[in-house]
């Protein structure tokens, strides 16, 4: 169930958020560039800054095991941030266009930057470690599928690379717009929303793809669960739950949850269990449980008012933070009945 | 307060046709609004102000080879992140490369479901190199498709060439798109009303303005506008090829294109009027549908009368070169030769219309307009075929039909084969009738006629 915890407000639409490991802060950031950093339990706010990158901000991520951060902007500039004083440690300047995607390595060790055409790998240092080649189009979306291989989208192909190596270990086409991508868990399956209104993915393993065409709008959320079994997928205001066990899903009907009136603006599975969060753009957010089929049931929900532009789980799964279009910042506290 | 959709102008036109110069045009005059420029095109001359964006033209075909599906991946991308500020943007302007398919463009705000919540398309605006594009046309595509799609066609550089060939040029391009208004410009100096807020994929609205939307084909061929002080005046006429004349004259007439063009339309009316027949010596008067009479011999005279200073406006059947007209003022003092030459006076502005249309483009207009209803089922069946086999090769369709069972107007509004039909004005005590205009390449009128024919009822 959600329970009420906390509620903030920022200056502008509140673009994302993330929790530090430690659950101990939520940051927060907008799109004009504010940046805020709250008490993970009370909410309070323990340092702000505003216009951290001139023209606004695209992307944050917060370090997977330190308590650091990064962020991009349209000024072409990357940021990392010490989460508890609120300072910039490295600032990176790679290359000229917007910055618009960030991505941690699982181990932390490395940063993925995608600066229109490239992505550039940094170390934590502040080091570059690589710049990818220019790729055909603007990259949409970079996942790192291990510890060392990245993987990068765009329009027509999806590419895997070890940055370390300034080695290309496998490129994936399909003759179509591929605006966002995840990575099952252990790195076998890509799935990429794609602009015509369809999810396409590839087994690494077997090299087979298939495309999951239907939905009536372009779906860009997209959420493995932590086993790599269910994928939740946007694109309508039903959650399409397709479920890659066996020999699923292709020819196999995926679950659907139905429930918000108005398309899907975010997705996320919580770090354990089948328990899948939603938000829309009328700003209602739910909790299910997703079953062996891939329907699921409610096990929470509420209204925060506004299109719901990220959702996110605090690491230990007990709390769950919501931002909206609006600036507001709620943050529920979550509890299972067993 | 129900929000509003931020609305988009595209501009489109070969590199040095000046599109740069209207932006900063554009840009710099006083209209409090917070403008976005997208710029494909990093220009030999520099955006003055407002939010520039430089973006790179990405093209983004579907895996289903629709055309009408391929759209700016650059365009959802940025746009998406503009729209998301509390301070948003007024209004959007899309400068496309000189080698730009308008086509994805303009889909891009039908096609992208995020994009359509936020904004609407207001227009696209094609600028011509006037001295330039008779060659470009034949050479490339991408040039008489921007000509093709254009809502309102700049004719740029016009004071490089002389009128004659103005005219001509503008009798090729509205043949090829006859729903885009035409205004001519030297360095890209038009007014900004004419080419922002033109709601040009707002049939609707544009009905309302303009009854008949379909350019009409000019029934004079020249005007002439002449400033005249109070007194009384001589229109001259030698002998021409013709028996009679029609003309209008129109009080007040100001000089800018946009101002004849406003009068013309007005014109057009009054010429469709019977006209009122007049000999020589007797008085023209204003907004009035007057038949010269010519047949007697020499050199013929009419009068006009001017109580108080003004600019006249001579909208003629024929060129006032063919009859050598000529305004004279008469001298109350009879000792004065009215024929010296100091009685004569100069224009003050002069224009050729268009009277006919003849091309042999690739791209062009087709125009249908027959009294009467449509049945709707035989109607959507022969759109669906035609967009379908079609919908490569038609750019841009307009208009709007009659159902016999609404009491409103069916309007449509169309890119390629993306297609939107809506009950529009109400249709009242006027009579019923269908309009539609087909801009494409190669398209056959005469079969395109039969099976739409086929349609009424």
């Amino acid at each position: 169930m959600l329970h009420d915890g906390w509620s903030a407000q920022v200056n502008d639409y509140a673009l994302a958020c993330g929790w530090t490991p430690d659950c101990q802060i939520l940051i927060t950031g907008d799109v004009a560039g504010g940046l805020y950093a709250f008490e993970g339990s009370s909410g309070s706010l323990i340092w702000q800054h505003q216009e951290v990158h001139q023209g606004g901000l695209l992307a944050l991520a917060v370090h997977p095991i330190r308590s650091l951060l990064a962020t991009a902007g349209q000024d072409g500039v990357v940021h990392i941030w010490d989460c508890l004083q609120g300072k910039i440690v490295e600032s990176l300047s790679p290359g000229k266009g917007w910055a618009e995607h960030l991505c941690w390595s699982n181990d932390g060790s490395l940063l993925a930057i995608a600066i229109s055409r490239r992505v550039y790998v940094f170390t934590i240092e502040g080091k570059e470690e690589w710049r990818s080649t220019e790729q055909p189009s603007t990259v949409s979306s970079i996942r790192w599928s291990s510890t060392n291989e990245l993987a990068l989208s765009c329009y027509g192909r999806v590419l895997f690379v070890e940055p370390i190596n300034n080695k290309i270990t496998q490129q994936l086409e399909w003759p179509g717009s591929l605006v966002s991508m995840v990575l099952s868990p252990n790195g076998d399956i890509v799935a990429c929303g794609s602009q015509d209104n369809s999810v396409h993915f590839w087994r690494r393993s077997t090299g087979k793809d298939a495309e999951m065409t239907g939905y009536p709008g372009k779906p860009s959320q997209l959420a493995f669960d932590q086993t790599g079994r269910f994928l939740a997928t946007g694109g309508s205001e039903t959650i399409t739950v397709w479920n890659f066990q066996g020999d699923g899903p292709e020819g196999s009907l995926p679950g659907r949850l139905s429930i918000h009136p108005e398309p899907i603006s975010s997705l996320s599975f919580a770090n354990s269990g089948p328990l899948l969060a939603s938000g829309a753009r009328d700003g209602s957010i739910f909790v299910w449980y997703v079953d062996n089929n891939g329907d699921g049931d409610l096990v929470g929900g509420a209204f925060v008012g506004d299109l719901i532009s990220t959702v996110s789980w605090r690491p230990d799964d007990a709390a769950l933070a919501v931002v909206n279009s609006n600036g507001g910042v709620e943050v529920f506290n979550f509890k299972t009945r067993n | 307060m129900v929000d509003q959709k931020v609305p988009v102008t595209i501009l489109t036109g070969y590199l040095g046709s000046g599109k740069t110069t209207l932006l900063n045009k554009i840009l710099s005059e006083e209209h409090g609004k917070r403008i976005a420029v997208i710029e494909n095109e990093y220009g030999e001359v520099g955006i003055d102000q407002g939010l520039v964006i430089n973006a790179d033209e990405e093209v983004f075909e579907m895996s289903n080879g629709c055309i009408c599906c391929t759209v700016r991946g650059d365009l959802i991308r940025v746009l998406g992140n503009l729209m998301k500020r509390r301070d948003k943007f007024d209004y959007v302007l899309v400068e496309t490369t000189g080698l730009a398919d308008p086509g994805p463009v303009a889909q891009t705000f039908f096609m992208d479901d995020e994009i359509r919540d936020e904004f609407t398309l207001d227009g696209i605006v094609t600028l011509v190199d006037a001295a330039h594009i008779d060659q470009q046309l034949g050479r490339s595509n991408e040039s008489s498709e921007q000509v093709a799609f254009a809502d309102v066609l700049v004719l740029n550089k016009s004071d490089l060439v002389s009128d004659e060939s103005l005219a001509k040029l503008e009798t090729r391009l509205r043949g090829m798109n006859s729903i885009a208004r035409v205004i001519r410009s030297e360095q890209a100096n038009v007014s900004v009303e004419s080419v922002l807020n033109l709601s040009a994929f707002d049939l609707d609205q544009i009905l309302e303005r303009r009854p008949t939307f379909l350019e009409p084909e000019y029934p004079f061929e020249w005007t002439g506008v002449f400033h005249l002080e109070p007194g009384c005046y001589q229109v001259s006429l030698e002998e021409g090829p013709d028996p009679t004349m029609s003309l209008v004259m129109i009080p007040n007439q100001e000089t800018t294109d946009e101002d004849l063009i406003e009068s013309a339309e007005k014109c057009v009316r009054y010429f469709a009027t019977p006209a009122v027949s007049i000999n020589p010596n007797d008085f023209i008067t204003t907004d009035t549908h007057i038949n010269l009479q010519l047949e007697s011999k020499g050199e013929k005279y009419f009068l006009i009368n001017i109580p108080e200073e003004q600019n006249i406006g001579l909208f003629t059947q024929h060129t006032a070169e063919e009859f050598n007209i000529k305004v004279k003022r008469v001298s109350e003092k009879l000792e004065d030769n009215p024929n010296s030459s100091k009685s004569i006076i100069s224009s003050i502005k002069e224009r050729t219309w268009v009277a006919e249309h003849e091309h042999d483009d690739e791209v062009g207009s087709i125009a249908f307009d027959y009294l009467g209803n449509v049945d709707p089922d035989k109607i959507n069946t022969w759109l669906g075929k035609l967009l379908a086999e079609k919908g490569v090769d038609i750019f841009r369709t307009k208009g709007f039909i009659s159902y016999a069972e609404e009491s409103r107007r069916i309007v449509f509004q169309g890119v390629h084969m993306l297609f939107t039909a809506q009950p529009g004005q109400e249709w009242g005590n006027e009579p019923r009738r269908n309009q539609l205009v087909f801009i494409g390449r190669n398209l056959d009128e005469d079969q395109m006629r039969q099976e739409f024919e086929q349609c009424l009822t």
